[in-house]
């Protein structure tokens, strides 16, 4: 008898989001079978998406081989992000660093003007993270999510803490939103009724934290994985939200990345390629070459 | 089902500057609460004991035998206290608990014995807690082995398989589901007990009762012999008592994965489906579950 290769057929769907508009648009998830199944029965119509990030204040602490490819832009927001753009990202991710009250304090409105400055000169979407104390970033993504007003941005995070303000303002202005919970899969969903009560699901992306290789990367990984399980296999209409990894910031900052910049670069893309074998949608990486090392694995152009 | 009264349990505030008041009237009124609710053990659970466990364990079993004659059961981690409890026990008392730790084997065990107390044994061992079937019946039949041999039958013992939050590990509560279905086939005669309240640690509280009771449905129809509860909920107690079959026939159906006509429930029983999805593990646990 000959050997057959089992097949499954999945009956969930993850939801396909939009971010960006016009020529800029970019789709993400929409896939109705687990990460890279393609021996499966189901389609996975968009690949993995990666953004590369620009921080809104030059880096005080960034070891030098990832300053290197964007020394010359590095106080420049505007320059860094097309030049981000030139090493090939299909998004561009701001962190609002310097708006958070431990770093500059920055006003909510000049960090929503460099926003826009940013989305208007590069030719592919963007995400911005706000600050991590929460009660600032719920003004700080409300005035961002005005001042881009129809752009159509990522914006995030919002957390159970403050995502009432931020959510509205965001579906207000016209923006996706990024929903944030700490490593544990029913808090995501939590999170998501909560959120959904008011704001359209299929505008939302989870954003389950991504701690770094050797750092915690197992439970972001299994997480990610459920996510995708209960969304796919279980048709958890709440868990069926495309995936953000936003790993730069955790991979840079451990002992490994800073020791060597070609052990950096693979401790970066290993992360990443990691999770997006669990079925994240999106990771923000920092390095150029981290970058193109992930997209050769995945065969992206 | 018989029911064993949680409520006189240190983790409370209240019990807990009770007793270190030793204030007679709030024990009693707690004990007196739980008699009339139908309960049919009153658990005294003093925990680790470390400060005086004499005097407190001696005040709070005559305090308690002195307002209901309910057999008790003593539930505290510290040999000294058990050995002042369960001697003071006017009726036959239940030991709460044994494991398969060495410590306990080695000082909790043997007072089971002279006090010809029936105990709890819980399937805990030195290597932490089994979370499967499989590994969980292999704990208690060592256990259970060796209180053989020490003469103790099967029909002293009532196993706790440990129950964990649904919030911690949702897929726990079928695993013990399905532990509680065999165990009369692994060891003839054996009862069975475990703290229902547990499965909703972490869940927010007004809608914890709904979790515990709903879990109880389910484990009556599994065989579980008895349940450490929240007495003084009473639509467990109702529960217990036959009074709900309109739920009880709509949790079992979820179990047996039959379709149900949601739009034609009352809210009330559309939230036990809701849950028993979530229990089954049919549907991914969150805090709002009912609004899923």
């Amino acid at each position: 008898m000959q050997y057959r290769a089992p097949v499954e057929a999945y009956t969930g769907t993850v939801r396909e989001i939009t971010i960006g508009t016009g020529a800029k648009a970019l789709r993400m998830g929409g896939e109705t079978a687990l990460p890279f199944h393609f021996f499966d029965q189901g389609a996975i119509p968009n690949p993995p998406r990666l953004a590369l990030e620009v921080w809104d204040m030059p880096p005080r602490d960034w070891t030098r081989w990832v300053v290197e490819p964007f020394q010359d832009v590095i106080s420049d927001p505007v320059k860094w992000a097309q030049k981000c753009v030139t090493y090939g990202a299909d998004a561009v991710c701001l962190q609002l660093v310097s708006a958070d009250p431990a770093a500059g304090d920055t006003t909510p409105d000049t960090a929503a003007q460099t926003a826009k400055a940013v989305a208007e000169a590069i030719p592919v979407p963007l995400i911005v993270y706000g600050p991590d104390d929460e009660k600032k970033n719920a003004a700080v993504l409300a005035r961002v999510a005005e001042v881009c007003r129809g752009q159509n941005l990522l914006l995030g995070p919002a957390v159970k803490e403050n995502y009432e303000a931020i959510a509205k303002a965001v579906l207000d202005n016209g923006h996706c939103l990024i929903a944030q919970t700490s490593l544990d899969i029913n808090l995501a969903k939590e999170l998501n009724i909560k959120i959904c009560k008011s704001f359209p699901p299929d505008r939302v992306v989870i954003d389950p934290e991504s701690p770094s290789l050797g750092y915690g990367m197992e439970y972001s990984f299994s997480i990610t994985e459920r996510i995708k399980q209960t969304g796919v296999i279980f048709k958890d209409g709440m868990t069926q939200m495309p995936i953000i990894a936003n790993l730069a910031y955790e991979c840079w900052k451990t002992k490994e990345a800073k020791e060597d910049r070609t052990q950096g670069i693979l401790w970066e893309g290993m992360t990443a390629v990691s999770l997006l074998l669990a079925g994240a949608n999106m990771a923000v990486l920092r390095h150029p070459e981290t970058l193109h090392y992930v997209k050769r694995i995945f065969g992206l152009k | 089902m018989i029911i064993i009264g949680e409520n006189i349990h240190i983790i409370s505030k209240a019990v807990s500057r009770a007793i270190d008041s030793r204030d007679t009237k709030a024990i009693q009124a707690l004990a007196m609460a739980q008699s009339q609710a139908g309960v049919h053990y009153v658990d005294l659970n003093l925990g680790p004991a470390r400060k005086d466990p004499i005097p407190m364990t001696e005040w709070l079993v005559k305090t308690v035998q002195a307002t209901v004659d309910l057999p008790l059961s003593i539930d505290t981690l510290s040999p000294v206290a058990m050995d002042v409890g369960l001697k003071m026990c006017k009726r036959r008392p239940l030991l709460n608990s044994v494991s398969g730790k060495a410590y306990s084997k080695e000082h909790m065990l043997p007072l089971a014995k002279t006090y010809s107390a029936e105990m709890v044994m819980s399937v805990l061992t030195d290597k932490g807690c089994p979370m499967d079937v499989a590994s969980r019946s292999e704990s208690i039949m060592d256990m259970v082995a060796y209180a053989n041999r020490l003469g103790i039958p099967n029909e002293d013992i009532w196993v706790d398989p440990i129950l964990l939050p649904v919030s911690a590990d949702q897929g726990q509560a079928k695993e013990v589901l399905e532990f509680i279905k065999i165990l009369p086939d692994i060891l003839p005669g054996i009862k069975s007990t475990l703290g229902l309240s547990n499965l909703s640690n972490g869940t927010p509280p007004q809608r914890r009762g709904l979790l515990n009771r709903t879990y109880m449905i389910m484990l009556g129809r599994c065989g579980m012999y008895s349940v450490i509860a929240d007495a003084l909920d009473r639509q467990l107690m109702a529960l217990n008592r036959g009074e709900m079959p309109e739920i009880v026939k709509l949790v079992y159906q979820v179990m047996d994965g039959e379709s149900i006509d949601m739009a034609s429930l009352p809210a009330d029983a559309r939230d036990y489906v809701k849950t028993a999805r979530v229990l089954m593990g049919e549907k991914l646990y969150s805090h709002s579950w009912l609004e899923d």
